[in-house]
């Protein structure tokens, strides 16, 4: 089977606006959860807060031609594709354009763009609508976007299962390779969710955090909403060491599985699933990984459950493990998490520090596995997880591996 | 029984689609097979039917019993009205 490598990552987030910055944040325990900055804390009911890219110039990074057919989600994809393909120093030239693949998670497209447009037709009652609106709002943009501007031809779609749609771009891109249809990928994740009528959804549902986002604490109570992009070039080892590329880790293995239950509680029964698969596709066994980095919402159900889930899969090597959730810091960024979460795993791997967990108020007796609380710990990270488990019971876990 | 309590009964009866007559007020929304979203929806609908905000505080979907939710419910009226 052909091992398939990482050689190149990019990120936008809350955190930063490149991976450099993005995992120098994690390292420190910056979180980059605050006041909303667009929309009046008094049109919610909790509290305004989310993990929101700040400072951020489209024209720093996009074509200004382009710009104006871009939702913010396919311009956080671009800056992070853009930061990916430079830093694995691939060049789309001749054979190589038709035989790399682009496959982008995301969880809700266009929203940015949809809620101006029908605020201007329901609330304004304008007579006119913007002609760029589908092209905006199509969940295909962003990966079309990156075929675009930087000229691959190869196969090219977005796949979504709302907060496991990265990881499930992840396997899809890795199936590719494996299979020979293609050499290399350019895959992620991408979301721009922070409006008000998404916050207001999510708010509805009573999983939004008042105060900020405690995974596995005592008190936690519930998530907080993030954005932004993560992407990275997938490609054979062979190629990788044939060009002398600087390999990230090794894309070892995927696991995915359904849980057929409930369309939003959690079920440890399908998480384990797609964790044991995960291991079984890498060829590890248990005690083989040091590092989880969780799907860790901070809602109660969630937490309890994937700790659950841990335990079953790990058994007695559970309680070595470190098991971290980064959302406090980058916020859970739906589409776009797992692809977020992947920098910290790469991070871990590479620098041999596990990103911590951070807002923990103390031990709940539901969740006692080491979540590495407040502070980054250096310890060697042979082999990690990250998981990601969606509402609609879809969950998609990737298993990695020191670069070989 | 208060109206208060008739309304919410009913409110709750359509959602779990059991008999008003099988609800007590000790009843958690658990005990009567309300769990995860159906009971996020009963709650809404209560807030719809009396106009009111519950905030995530009043709302214990684990042990809060059906008279706790009762409880909240005349506070909010009482804040609508006071």
């Amino acid at each position: 089977m052909r091992r398939i490598v990482i050689t190149g990552m990019g990120g936008i987030c809350a955190l930063g606006h490149n991976t450099s910055d993005i995992w120098q944040a994690m390292t420190e325990g910056r979180s980059g959860i605050g006041p909303v900055h667009h929309i009046d804390a008094k049109y919610l009911r909790n509290n305004a807060i989310a993990a929101e890219i700040s400072d951020f110039d489209p024209l720093a990074y996009i074509d200004e031609a382009r710009v104006p057919f871009l939702d913010p989600l396919s311009q956080y994809a671009l800056v992070a594709a853009g930061e990916a393909i430079r830093q694995s120093g691939l060049d789309f030239r001749g054979e190589r354009t038709t035989r790399t693949a682009i496959v982008v998670g995301v969880g809700s497209a266009g929203e940015e763009t949809r809620e101006g447009l029908y605020r201007q037709l329901y609330a304004e009652q304008a007579s006119r609508f913007h002609p760029l609106g589908i092209v905006r709002i199509m969940s295909n943009a962003p990966a079309s976007h990156i075929s675009m501007v930087h000229g691959i031809t190869g196969p090219t779609f977005v796949v979504s299962s709302a907060c496991a749609s990265s990881n499930h771009a992840f396997a899809q891109a890795a199936m590719m390779i494996r299979a020979g249809l293609v050499d290399a990928a350019i895959t992620g994740g991408t979301e721009a969710c922070i409006t008000l009528g998404v916050l207001r959804a999510w708010e509805a549902m009573r999983v939004l955090a008042p105060d900020t986002c405690r995974p596995f604490s005592a008190n936690r109570r519930g998530m907080v909403l993030g954005e932004g992009s993560g992407m990275f070039v997938l490609e054979t080892l062979e190629s990788a060491q044939a060009r002398g590329a600087t390999i990230l880790a090794e894309l070892a293995g995927v696991g995915m599985s359904a849980d057929a239950g409930d369309i939003a509680a959690p079920s440890d029964v399908g998480a384990a699933a797609a964790m044991r698969m995960a291991l079984q596709d890498a060829g590890m066994q248990p005690d083989d990984v040091d590092y989880i980095n969780a799907h860790g919402t901070g809602t109660v159900a969630n937490d309890c459950t994937e700790t659950r889930a841990i335990h079953q899969v790990f058994g007695e090597h559970a309680r070595r493990l470190a098991v971290t959730s980064t959302k406090p810091m980058h916020g859970h960024a739906l589409g776009a998490a797992g692809a977020l979460e992947m920098i910290a795993v790469l991070g871990a791997l590479r620098d041999g520090v596990v990103p911590p967990t951070l807002n923990y108020l103390g031990p709940d007796p539901a969740c006692d596995l080491d979540y590495v609380p407040h502070e980054a710990r250096a310890m060697k990270v042979r082999a990690a997880l990250s998981n990601s488990f969606a509402f609609g019971g879809l969950n998609a876990v990737v298993a990695l591996r020191q670069a070989p | 029984m208060s109206n208060v309590q008739q309304e919410v009964f009913e409110i709750i009866s359509k959602q779990a689609k059991v008999g008003i007559d099988t609800i007590k007020s000790e009843s958690t929304l658990k005990d009567l097979g309300v769990a995860s979203l159906d009971a996020i929806e009963v709650i809404f609908d209560i807030e719809e039917h009396f106009n009111i905000n519950l905030p995530n505080e009043e709302v214990d979907f684990e042990s809060g019993t059906v008279g706790h939710l009762i409880e909240a419910v005349e506070r909010q009226l009482a804040q609508k009205t006071g």
